[in-house]
């Protein structure tokens, strides 16, 4: 094989797509030619610098935007979708009816686009086939999990008893800052609990509204803002939170 | 060019609940790509969200044309046809290349080392200033992982176009890449 017609080959090669036949020549062929072992060289960097570049998955609003488009098109889905897609429908219609209102008077008061990022992060754990980072019922596990990658330790409690299983924790970035948020399940209902530090000091009590067959919930106890999401039935979002709230009280 | 013009016309019916449903199943799960393809064409993240959103709804009008081949560079290539027409309203690209950067900069990053970031955002930055024709090329393969054959048919090329257009692809990497390390001089002198 001349030099020429190896040179050609490396790229091929390094991308598996040459012929058993050709690989065998290719590989007989570099054993004597410098060059050629240069560029393959040179060609396997490139290939392996581009392939370590981070994932960039499309982000949740977009996501979003998708799935309102789709149903604008085509009705509700279906009852028989799975029911990821249901959350995302029943999530992407959040956006739409709560916009700016629901989280407002948050992190740092500025309504808008924070609350897009907390919807667009209940949606992630509605959507995601691993709905959690860390999973565990365990709060001994979960709450550990959270140091070193958020500034405050949130507050975990597993509510398996009251009939809401901890099945984990997972990060959300909320106008820039990272926050906690915990995942429970009820039956077979996800509810995300987002935590953050309360600017302001006092419990509320829970602050539960209906849409679209969605439970939200916000309050303020111990210390912390608390945001549920679920389609579970108001008074069920009520126990939850009544349940945290003794949870918290107790130290349990 | 490409898919519009040799592709059926959108047969003018809005798709029904089954179609959706199906889409749903066959292409959706591909958005992941789709965006990250789109990333790379638009080098801006805004852009890159309307040309996904855009995509996929062209992908589901012709969804009715689909005939079970494979479904990601069926989308990839919508893609890649959909910037074509959109990159006219986009057509600042050069101060879209900062944007990339600082993007990768800020990406989730947590358990890696501050060396291991500092070269990824040179690639990622040398990627990003690479001419669209051999950018695109790169993206398919080392990135969607795509064969070459895949790869011809979402660019619209004969294989050995592919072919050679990704060894010059890599070597104008390798020199963009030597040049910005070069300048900065950031002791990565191991490239």
């Amino acid at each position: 094989m001349d030099c020429p017609t190896c040179e050609a080959m490396v790229d091929a090669y390094v991308d598996g797509e040459l012929s058993a036949r050709d690989s065998v020549e290719f590989e007989a062929a570099l054993a004597i030619c410098t060059d050629c072992r240069q560029r393959l060289e040179a060609a396997r960097t490139m290939s392996g610098l581009l392939r370590g570049l981070p994932a960039d998955p499309a982000p949740d609003l977009l996501r979003a935007r998708i799935e309102r488009e789709l149903r604008a098109i085509a009705g509700r889905p279906h009852e028989r979708a799975r029911e990821r897609m249901r959350w995302a429908a029943v999530a992407a219609s959040l956006i739409v009816a709560v916009g700016l209102g629901w989280l407002g008077g948050n992190l740092t008061g500025q309504g808008g686009r924070q609350s897009d990022e907390m919807i667009a992060g209940y949606l992630r754990v509605a959507m995601a086939e691993t709905p959690v980072d860390v999973a565990s019922s365990d709060r001994h596990t979960v709450k550990p999990w959270f140091v070193g990658r958020i500034d405050y330790a949130p507050p975990v409690h597993d509510l398996t008893a009251q009939g809401f299983p901890l099945l984990g924790g997972r990060l959300d970035v909320v106008d820039g800052r990272k926050v906690a948020v915990l995942v429970y399940r009820r039956n077979q209902h996800r509810l995300a609990l987002t935590v953050w530090p309360a600017a302001t000091a006092g419990n509320t009590s829970p602050d539960i509204t209906v849409r679209d067959g969605f439970a939200l919930a916000r309050w303020r106890h111990a210390g912390f803002e608390m945001r549920a999401v679920s389609d579970l039935a108001p008074a069920e979002m009520g126990s939850f939170a009544t349940a945290l709230d003794k949870a918290a009280d107790s130290g349990s | 060019m490409g898919l519009m013009s040799d592709a059926p016309e959108p047969d003018g019916r809005t798709p029904d609940n089954r179609t959706v449903e199906r889409f749903r199943i066959v292409v959706l799960p591909h958005l992941d790509s789709a965006y990250g393809f789109a990333r790379w064409l638009a080098r801006d993240p805004v852009a890159a969200q309307d040309l996904a959103q855009e995509s996929l709804l062209r992908a589901l009008r012709y969804f009715h044309a689909f005939r079970g081949e494979e479904a990601r560079p069926w989308l990839l290539r919508i893609v890649r046809n959909t910037w074509t027409d959109m990159r006219t309203r986009y057509a600042a690209e050069s101060e879209s290349l900062e944007t990339v950067e600082n993007q990768v900069a800020a990406g989730p990053d947590p358990e890696q080392s501050a060396e291991a970031g500092e070269r990824r955002r040179h690639v990622a930055a040398a990627l990003a200033a690479l001419p669209a024709e051999v950018r695109e090329v790169l993206v398919l393969r080392e990135i969607e992982d795509l064969s070459y054959k895949q790869i011809a048919g979402v660019l619209d090329l004969p294989i050995g176009t592919v072919m050679s257009r990704l060894a010059r692809a890599r070597e104008k990497l390798a020199a963009e890449l030597r040049g910005r390390l070069g300048r900065r001089d950031h002791g990565l002198s191991d490239l």
